[in-house]
């Protein structure tokens, strides 16, 4: 990752400004629906505003939560299992953001 | 670095250059704070694989979601969320810390030790509050 340090560096600052919003919607929201029903929370999810920024707030966390988990792997795996590890990070994310977005566009329509 | 935060345990006559790992060290709140934010982060990684496992099992439709809502709604339930709640809670706080750093600003160790009980202090009651709003709204206090 030596040529990509900077790109990463910023990256990981522009998704943390991106969450403090997204998350105190987030927070906002858990507390709003807590002991909802099942009807309620899907016809919650089932307006696109709502789908769209739970979406956009679990991608967020996803990408942004990789570059963390990088730089743990980074610090405490040295050589043979790196890129392994580092593979492994990227599926967890992309299968997280691959299954939201199919869950919610599932929900929507 | 301020005296207190590279403090070593062992005595000066068998100091030798060590590795800066954890057990080297006495403990700071600065340090407290940047070990926490790492092991929220590292929390907060699999919550979200659970919040998308959620996100997931609200297709599969009410009946095959109920075990999911029963055990949520469970005490081992709630405490994860709590968690969860907590952890989320301290990450954003501590990060806006980071955030600030990444300005320049308070960085010496006076803002920085005011700033890191700050977060420890303020991500319990903030949390507690979610927590307790929460709980509230289900009728369960």
């Amino acid at each position: 990752m030596a040529s990509k340090g900077t790109s990463t560096f910023i990256f990981q600052r522009l998704t943390a400004v991106l969450l403090l919003p997204l998350t105190l919607w987030f927070l906002f929201n858990v507390v709003a629906h807590a002991g909802a029903s099942f009807s309620a929370t899907t016809g919650w999810l089932s307006a696109p505003i709502n789908a769209i920024l739970l979406g956009i707030f679990i991608t967020t966390g996803a990408l942004h939560m990789r570059i963390g988990m990088m730089e743990i792997i980074e610090d405490y795996i040295h050589g043979g299992l790196n890129g392994t590890l580092n593979l492994i990070n990227w599926v967890v994310v992309i299968a997280i953001i691959a299954v939201t977005w199919w869950s919610l566009f599932s929900l929507a329509f | 670095m301020a005296k207190g935060a590279m403090q070593s345990k062992q005595s000066p006559v068998t100091a030798r250059p060590l590795s800066p790992h954890l057990q080297v060290w006495g403990w700071t709140v600065t340090m407290a704070s940047s070990i926490t934010h790492r092991a929220t982060g590292v929390a907060l990684y699999s919550g979200t694989i659970l919040l998308a496992f959620w996100v997931y099992g609200l297709t599969l439709g009410p009946a095959k979601f109920q075990p999911i809502g029963v055990f949520l709604t469970s005490p081992i339930g709630i405490a994860i969320l709590a968690g969860y709640v907590w952890a989320l809670v301290f990450h954003l706080m501590n990060g806006l810390r980071h955030l600030y750093w990444d300005s320049g600003r308070g960085l010496n160790y006076a803002t920085a030790k005011t700033t890191a009980w700050a977060v420890f202090v303020g991500s319990f009651i903030v949390a507690a509050v979610i927590v307790g709003a929460g709980l509230a709204a289900r009728g369960a206090v």
